[in-house]
């Protein structure tokens, strides 16, 4: 198969970057990601609350929430007023999370 | 001629690059799935008989963490030696119980399998309801739901719940704490743990020293509290009725009753020793990252040793990255050879661990 000049020069350029990129990952060297951009350019607070029954209350504590959205078996789009997401088990207990808040636990170590 | 020459070594640069792409994206996935983390040396042990010396300072540090149970992460948890995996919500009981069977297998040491089955909270969702602990109102009821939720998870292979909460209030999920004073909730408590740990499924009273579900937190990082004497009641009043095993030790900075110099409790020594003073079971961290707790040291790896030399025998952390985890048994590690943490105090935690685990230590 004839491959121009600049067709292989191009491929070339674009190895090399990603060459670039599995060193610093295989250094653990930390690049800004495009979660973290994305989360900073958000200017929404983040929202999180709970609900079970016919309870619903806001939680202000966003790394506990992460933690116990995290521990469901499921995070799914569901919009329900100022929130985006739900992650829940079954029936019971609900964690309902705006995209400002998805973002932030999608970055957290445990998630 | 010339421009064939350039393209041959355009061709080969091209070899030459797709080679070691492949190379370091195969280490890279290596890496990532903690394949380099080197395995511990095998314990030999007869009838259950462990000798402490027998264990490296590495293999006692492993013991005391407790990491997410994620499937991804069977080969670097197993080869870690590590003291317990935490599982989340699955399907059904089969995915639960073959997950259990996988990490237990040819484990010289078996892994504390821990849950939060709590009744409203539950990773057991898809599979059957609890009674929330706001329900109960009775001695009786509250052992019944000991037993049944003791018969449960054994049956699935768990061995340790962090379950009751003893907080006299529940603000947020206003279903996870019993109801009634602190009178009330320690005698619902201690019936609770009694059950459960009828079924040989230890409990875990949390969170200490108390107001962890009410705190609300206006800056997001520090949370404070004051404790008041009610707040610390049911926890006395386990102690004195000694049915108790484990107590998980919340983040909060705290005054009053207890006194937390301004530290987490949970990286406090003073918290941890004055409840060591009363209390010879284990004594369990609440998951570590949250920044209410992270913040507070310029470092994670500060945050590693503050967690380990305030004296917690285990220290919850679901970082799902196994590098990170082995990379903190190593700071904990060079913290002890250097002094900061007394080996004595490591050998006394994983002492208290294994008997939890059924073990006779000797040393």
């Amino acid at each position: 198969m004839m491959v121009s000049k600049r067709t292989l020069f191009i491929v070339n350029i674009s190895l090399g970057l990603l060459l670039t990129l599995l060193l610093l990952t295989f250094f653990e060297v930390k690049l800004p990601t495009l979660g973290q951009a994305q989360y900073l350019l958000d200017k929404e607070e983040p929202l999180c609350a709970v609900s079970w029954k016919e309870e619903f209350t806001v939680w202000d504590d966003l790394d506990r929430c992460c933690l116990e959205a995290r521990k469901q078996l499921e995070c799914r789009r569901e919009q329900q007023g100022d929130f985006d997401w739900a992650c829940s088990t079954g029936a019971g207990m609900k964690y309902w999370l705006n995209s400002k808040a998805y973002n932030y636990c999608r970055q957290q170590p445990y998630w | 001629m010339k421009k064939k020459k350039r393209m041959n070594v355009q061709k080969k640069v091209f070899y030459l690059l797709l080679i070691l792409v492949i190379l370091l994206g195969a280490l890279n996935i290596l890496k990532a799935r903690g394949l380099f983390i080197p395995e511990q040396p095998l314990v030999y042990f007869t009838a259950k008989v462990i000798d402490l010396d027998s264990l490296t300072l590495e293999q006692k540090i492993a013991q005391m963490v407790i990491v997410a149970g994620a499937k991804e992460n069977y080969w670097p948890w197993k080869n870690m030696q590590l003291g317990g995996i935490h599982l989340f919500a699955r399907q059904n009981e089969h995915i639960f119980n073959n997950t259990i069977i996988d990490f237990q297998n040819e484990m010289p040491i078996p892994f504390f399998v821990t849950a939060d089955l709590e009744g409203c909270v539950s990773p057991f969702g898809f599979i059957r309801e609890f009674t929330a602990a706001s329900e109960v109102n009775t001695t009786e009821q509250a052992f019944e739901k000991g037993i049944d939720e003791g018969k449960f998870l054994q049956k699935l292979g768990f061995n340790l719940n962090f379950a009751p909460v003893v907080d006299l209030d529940d603000d947020i999920w206003k279903c996870r704490t019993f109801p009634g004073d602190e009178h009330r909730i320690a005698e619902l408590a201690e019936a609770y743990i009694v059950g459960l740990q009828a079924e040989g499924v230890i409990g875990t009273a949390k969170h200490y020293p108390g107001k962890t579900l009410v705190v609300k937190d206006p800056h997001k990082f520090v949370v404070q509290a004051e404790i008041g004497k009610n707040d610390v009641y049911p926890y006395e009043y386990l102690l004195d009725q000694g049915e108790v095993k484990a107590i998980m030790v919340s983040h909060i900075i705290t005054s009053g009753e207890i006194v937390s110099e301004g530290v987490p409790s949970v990286a406090s020594k003073k918290v941890v020793d004055d409840l060591r003073k009363d209390f010879d079971g284990l004594i369990i961290t609440d998951e570590i990252h949250m920044l209410g707790l992270k913040r507070f040291y310029l470092t994670v790896d500060e945050m590693y040793v503050g967690v380990f030399k305030a004296g917690n025998d285990i220290v919850l952390n679901f970082d799902n990255n196994p590098n990170e985890i082995y990379r903190m048994i190593q700071v904990v590690k060079a913290a002890v050879e250097r002094g900061e943490i007394p080996e004595t105090q490591i050998d006394a935690s994983v002492k208290r661990i294994l008997e939890a685990k059924g073990f006779t230590v000797i040393s």
